[in-house]
């Protein structure tokens, strides 16, 4: 079997939820020393990114969206502690996401928080209704690129708005990018508040993301 | 039984209530506190709607009651407060149900998913949502189970239920329009949804929330053609606009109740409203049934 072969047989395996064969796929190019980067980019990369546009299209819902990912999340854990030294694959940034506090609605910043991590990202999810503090302590401590603040309730929006002004207060609006999620959330409440930005589901998070970070 | 007499009068139109939500966020329910606990804190402000509903025409409201399971009260750290919350919603509502009106038990889902979205198993809904009905089954009429977006979810309710309850089942999914159809978020079609909802010999099928009133005549055109049970509709006042922290239902009254028209019409049952409706509208719904 060609590499070429390989990579398309692993973004099926992952496009189709079969995680016993991504499982197996990434056990045999550990075990035939494939070139374990591009085993990720063309091979699991290419297949979370088919299974979050078959989401947005319609054809997928959230229990493939989740399982997609969470297959994606195993094989790299088999993979990546046999990436040689110096061959990393680079984490495409740092994201520290929380559902903010007052709110106990987890779902789409859980969602949010396993696509990024499938795509790369290092992801530190706090959970669900966080104190501003709290989230911007954590996000000094894991030097974090990006914040992100879910809301799911309008009465509970003002948090978001809470972690820019304690920010500028610390002196630390220019250290870290701030995007915010949740179904209420417009672009009026992100230039209100001066945020970064802000996503209307997981697939735009990421891109969102990348293009703060200009990956 | 009132609402099975209802059930067979062929020309009786069952009018629901609005909501009780965006109700209570304009009395200023306050930020992250959720609406069960208002029957303890401000059981005024609750007895209030309930009678503003009545008031207005509804045949029948509904509990004030939709995340009163053990599993949703423990995301608040009240789940030890279960007993009295419920005992509140039923004393509230009770006191202002007029004669021959109802008092509809509301069960909303539960919050937490199945894998892979969540980590919530069959035994732990069945447990709660069994918690929830047998605390509201000395005070209620019959129920509605609304709201719901995975079936499997649906059907553990219907079954917790019957376990505890004979009463008449409402069950009331909420779906979102793609370009293949309806399906629920969890990706349980409107098709599949209504065929397992008849195989547990649910007394009325139906959908609320999430879709307003444009989207639910379309699917209502669908559900009509899958079943022969009365159906249930209860969709939103539009879609919302948010602007700020604050979240605004404009579409006009007039404008929801031509679509409530038009599904009676087609069949629709009982009809009512979900976020965004009011007294009001149901007052207006109210001249509309009784003008037919």
């Amino acid at each position: 079997m060609s590499q070429e072969e390989i990579y398309t047989e692993i973004c099926n395996a992952i496009v189709n939820l079969d995680e016993e064969k991504a499982i197996n796929l990434a056990k045999k190019a550990v075990k035939e020393e494939i070139d374990l980067l591009e085993v990720i980019e063309n091979g699991y990369a290419a297949g979370i990114r088919r299974v979050g546009e078959l989401w947005e299209e319609g054809e997928f819902f959230l229990p493939e969206l989740m399982k997609g990912a969470q297959i994606m999340q195993n094989c790299m854990d088999i993979i990546i502690p046999h990436l040689q030294k110096g061959s990393e694959r680079i984490s495409l940034g740092t994201v520290v996401i929380a559902t903010i506090e007052g709110d106990i609605h987890s779902i789409g910043k859980t969602i949010v928080a396993t696509m990024l991590r499938a795509y790369g990202f290092e992801v530190f999810d706090l959970g669900a209704d966080v104190p501003a503090e709290k989230i911007i302590d954590i996000a000094i401590e894991k030097n974090a690129d990006i914040i992100g603040v879910s809301a799911l309730l309008t009465t509970t929006m003002i948090g978001q708005k809470k972690i820019i002004d304690l920010l500028k207060e610390k002196n630390l609006a220019d250290k870290f990018k701030v995007i915010f999620g949740g179904a209420p959330v417009t672009s009026t409440w992100v230039e209100e508040c001066n945020a970064d930005g802000f996503a209307d589901n997981a697939i735009e998070a990421i891109q969102l993301v990348k293009s703060l970070l200009n990956k | 039984m009132l609402f099975n007499d209802w059930l067979e009068d062929n020309s009786k139109i069952i009018l629901f209530n609005g909501a009780m939500g965006t109700e209570l966020i304009k009395r200023g329910l306050p930020p992250g506190k959720i609406p069960d606990l208002m029957n303890i804190e401000n059981p005024e402000m609750i007895i209030d709607i309930h009678k503003s509903y009545y008031k207005a025409g509804s045949d029948m409201c509904q509990t004030n009651s939709f995340g009163s399971t053990p599993m949703n009260l423990k995301r608040y750290n009240l789940e030890d407060q279960i007993e009295d919350i419920i005992t509140k919603a039923l004393e509230n509502i009770r006191k202002v149900c007029p004669k021959d009106h109802l008092v509809v038990a509301d069960i909303g889902p539960t919050g937490e998913f199945r894998p892979p979205v969540g980590s919530a198993t069959l035994e732990q809904w069945h447990s709660s949502f069994s918690t929830q009905a047998k605390l509201l089954e000395k005070g209620v009429d019959l129920w509605h189970i609304e709201t719901i977006s995975d079936i499997e979810e649906m059907i553990t309710a219907i079954k917790a239920i019957r376990g505890v309850s004979q009463k008449p089942i409402i069950a009331s999914m909420t779906y979102q329009k793609t370009k293949r159809g309806f399906f629920t978020i969890m990706g349980d079609s409107l098709e599949k949804c209504i065929e397992l909802l008849e195989n547990e010999k649910v007394d009325v099928i139906g959908a609320n929330c999430t879709i307003g009133s444009k989207e639910m005549v379309e699917l209502f055109k669908i559900a009509v053609k899958l079943t022969n049970k009365p159906f249930s509709v209860k969709p939103n006042a539009g879609q919302p606009r948010i602007e700020g922290a604050r979240t605004y239902y404009e579409q006009p009254i007039v404008e929801f109740t031509k679509d409530i028209y038009e599904m009676i019409q087609n069949g629709a049952k009982i009809v009512g409203g979900c976020c965004g409706t009011s007294p009001q509208t149901i007052k207006e719904l109210r001249k509309i049934i009784d003008s037919i």
